[in-house]
C-alpha cells in the first residue's frame, strides 16, 4: 500500500469537515470515524512495512530525486500508528464529554494529517511543511475556547514554538546549501562524506528546534501552563502525540541523518537529558495540582529519551523508541483519567502512575528496562544511578497525587476524586481502553520491543 | 551577493529577536514575522542564484535554481498563516484582558493564581 493513502484520506476528511459545523453530533462522530479509518490504514501499512521492509512513493510520478518522496519505514509507521491511537482516544474523550466547538473535529483531523505526513515523509522540506501544519493545529487546539489564562498560555506556546520552527527552517536551508538535495537518504549520505564543521551547526539548529518541541530542560518554560490549562483531551493529544514530533525529529535527524554529529554531541545530550529528568521530577514533586504534576513529569520523561539518544548505538536507539511509545501512552492515559470521577477511574489512573514509575506489568516498565540495559551496556554507573533516582522520584510524585486525589479524605469530606457526580461510563471506558493497552503492552511486550529494534535498524539504514 | 544575503539574514533575525524580547504582544508578533523572513531569505540564499529565471519557455544558457524559490513561496504562505493566527490570538487576549502588555498580563495571572490558592486553603 502506498504511504500516500492514509494521508489522502485524512486530508480530504479534514478539509470537508472544516466546512461543516463541528457543534453537531454527527460531524464529531464523522471525524472520529475518519480518524479511525486513517488509523486502520496506518495499521495495515505498518503490517506491510514490518513484514517486507520500507514502502516508498514519489509524489506525482516524478523520477526519484526530483519529486517529493513519501517513505514509510519502521520508525515512521510506528510513530504514525501511535499518534493516530492517541488522537483517537483524545477526540473520543472530548466528544463523549460533550465538548462542542465549531472547528474542533476538523482541527483534530488536520493535526492527524500533519503528524501522519511528517512521520511518513522522506523529504526534509516536506517534513517542515507537515511540521507547521501540526503545530498550527495544536496552537489553535491549545487555546481553543479559552479565556484569559488559556489564551496567554497559547500565545506563549505559539511564539516559542514558532521560533523553534523557523530555526528548523534555517537548518533546512543550511542542509540544502551544503548538500544540494532535500531527500533524507541522499542528505545523510552526502553529509557523511562532507566536512563536519557545518554539519555541527546544522545539528545544533535541529537540536534546539526539536528540544523546544519536546520541552527539554532549557527550552521547557512554555510547557507547564499549556498542558495545565488545556482541556484534558487536548492535553492528552499534545503530550501524547505532538510531543512525539520532538522525539521522532531527534531520532530521524540526529541518529538518522547526522549520526557522526550525534556521537560528537553525546555528552551534551546526556547533560541536557539529566538536567531535564532531575528538574522535571523535582518540580513535579513540589506541585499539588494533578495536571501541573503531569506537565512537569512530561519534561522529566522527555529527558529519558534524550539520555537514550546520548547513549546511542542500536540498544540506545531502540530504548529511545520504546520509551517514547510507552511515555506517550502513559501521558495520554493520565491526562484523560485526571479529571474523571467514579468507579474504575482510580485503577486506570494507578495503571498510568505505575507505568510512569516503571513498575511491571506496564509498558513503562519495558521502556525503563530498555534504558537500563542500554545504560549497563554503556558501563556507566552514574547513568544507571540517574535512571534509578529518576524512577524513584517519578514514583514519589505520581503517588503523591494519587494519594491526594483518590485516598485522603479532607475534614470529613471524601477525597477530591470522589466529589461530584461520576463521569459517564463511555468516558471512563476510553481511559480504561488506554489503560488496557498500557497493561497489555506490559504483559506481552515482544511486539513493542521488536518494533523498537526494527525502528533502530531503519535509522541505521538511513545513515549508511 | 552571498555576503549581502548573509548580512540581511543577520539583521532580520537580530531585529526579530530584539522585538521578541519586548513586553508587548504585537511587537512579539512582528518579531516572529521578522524571524520568519530571515529564514525565508536564508532559504533563497541556500540555492544557486545565478542564471536566468526558471520560467518556461527557457532560453539558451544556465537557469537559476527553481527549487529554492518553490520552497520559499511555500514558507511564505506558511508564514502568512502563522502571522494571521498570532494576530488573532493577540487580539483575543486584548479583548479578554484589555491589555497587550506582558507585564500587566503576568500580574493579572499572579493575582489569579493567588485567588486559586486562597480557594484551595479555604476548602
Amino acid at each position: 500500500m502506498s504511504p500516500a493513502l492514509p494521508l489522502l484520506l485524512g486530508w480530504v476528511a479534514a478539509a470537508a469537515l472544516a466546512l461543516a459545523d463541528g457543534r453537531r453530533r454527527a460531524v464529531g462522530w464523522a471525524a472520529l470515524a475518519a480518524l479511525a479509518a486513517t488509523a486502520a490504514l496506518l495499521c495495515v501499512l505498518a503490517g506491510q512495512v514490518f513484514a517486507d521492509g520500507p514502502r516508498q512513493t514519489v509524489a506525482g510520478d516524478w523520477p526519484a530525486g526530483v519529486g517529493i518522496v513519501l517513505r514509510a519505514d519502521a520508525l515512521g509507521v510506528l510513530f504514525a500508528v501511535l499518534s493516530a491511537v492517541v488522537l483517537l482516544a483524545g477526540l473520543a474523550h472530548e466528544l463523549l464529554s460533550g465538548h462542542r466547538g465549531r472547528l474542533f473535529p476538523a482541527l483534530v483531523l488536520f493535526l492527524g494529517v500533519g503528524l501522519t505526513g511528517l512521520f511518513l515523509t522522506g523529504d526534509v522540506f516536506n517534513f517542515y511543511v507537515f511540521f507547521e501544519l501540526t503545530m498550527l493545529a495544536s496552537y489553535v487546539l491549545a487555546a481553543y475556547g479559552g479565556e484569559g489564562r488559556e489564551l496567554r498560555a497559547g500565545f506563549v506556546f505559539a511564539v516559542v514554538n514558532l521560533l523553534g520552527s523557523f530555526l528548523f527552517l534555517l537548518g533546512v536551508a543550511a542542509v540544502y546549501h551544503v548538500t544540494g538535495t532535500l531527500e533524507m537518504e541522499a542528505v545523510a549520505d552526502r553529509i557523511a562524506r562532507g566536512e563536519t564543521a557545518t554539519a555541527v551547526l546544522i545539528a545544533v539548529f535541529f537540536l534546539v528546534a526539536f528540544g523546544i518541541k519536546l520541552g527539554l530542560f532549557p527550552f521547557h518554560f512554555w510547557l507547564p501552563p499549556v498542558y495545565a490549562s488545556a482541556r484534558p483531551g487536548v492535553a492528552a493529544m499534545l503530550s501524547g502525540a505532538v510531543a512525539n514530533v520532538g522525539s521522532y525529529g531527534l531520532l530521524r535527524f540526529g541518529a538518522g541523518i547526522l549520526p557522526a554529529e550525534l556521537r560528537l554531541g553525546a555528552t551534551v545530550l546526556l547533560v541536557l537529558g539529566t538536567a531535564s529528568i532531575l528538574y522535571g521530577a523535582l518540580q513535579a514533586v513540589s506541585r499539588r495540582s494533578a495536571s501541573e504534576v503531569l506537565a512537569y513529569s512530561a519534561i522529566g520523561q522527555a529527558g529519558y529519551v534524550l539520555v537514550a539518544l546520548g547513549i546511542g548505538g542500536p540498544a540506545g536507539l531502540a530504548a529511545a523508541v520504546v520509551y517514547s511509545v510507552a511515555n506517550s501512552l502513559n501521558k495520554t492515559l493520565l491526562f484523560l483519567a485526571v479529571d474523571l470521577r467514579g468507579w474504575l477511574v482510580g485503577p486506570a489512573f494507578a495503571v498510568g502512575a505505575f507505568s510512569v514509575a516503571g513498575i511491571p506489568p506496564s509498558a513503562g516498565f519495558f521502556g525503563k528496562l530498555a534504558l537500563f540495559q542500554a545504560g549497563v551496556e554503556e558501563g556507566s554507573i552514574a547513568l544507571v544511578a540517574l535512571l534509578f533516582v529518576g524512577g524513584a522520584l517519578s514514583f514519589l510524585y505520581m503517588f503523591q497525587i494519587y494519594q491526594h486525589d483518590f485516598w485522603r479524605p479532607e475534614q470529613g469530606k471524601p477525597p477530591p476524586a470522589e466529589r461530584g457526580p461520576s463521569s459517564p461510563f463511555a468516558l471512563r471506558a476510553v481511559a480504561l481502553m488506554v489503560a488496557a493497552l498500557v497493561v497489555g503492552l506490559g504483559l506481552w511486550p515482544e511486539p513493542l520491543l521488536a518494533a523498537g529494534r526494527e525502528a533502530a535498524e531503519a535509522l541505521g539504514a538511513l545513515a549508511r | 551577493m552571498t555576503l549581502i544575503l548573509a548580512v540581511s539574514v543577520g539583521v532580520l533575525f537580530g531585529s526579530g529577536a530584539y522585538l521578541l524580547l519586548m513586553p508587548d504582544l504585537f511587537r512579539i508578533a512582528v518579531g516572529i514575522v521578522l524571524v520568519a523572513n530571515a529564514a525565508n531569505v536564508a532559504l533563497m540564499a541556500s540555492g544557486l542564484g545565478r542564471g536566468q529565471s526558471p520560467i518556461r519557455p527557457l532560453e539558451e544558457g544556465r537557469v537559476s535554481d527553481p527549487l529554492v524559490q518553490a520552497m520559499t513561496i511555500t514558507a511564505l504562505v506558511i508564514g502568512f498563516a502563522v502571522t494571521a493566527l498570532l494576530l488573532c490570538l493577540a487580539y483575543r487576549i486584548y479583548v479578554s484582558s484589555r491589555s497587550v502588555d506582558l507585564d500587566e498580563l503576568s500580574h493579572a495571572e499572579a493575582r489569579h493564581e493567588r485567588e486559586l490558592e486562597r480557594d484551595e486553603v479555604s476548602v
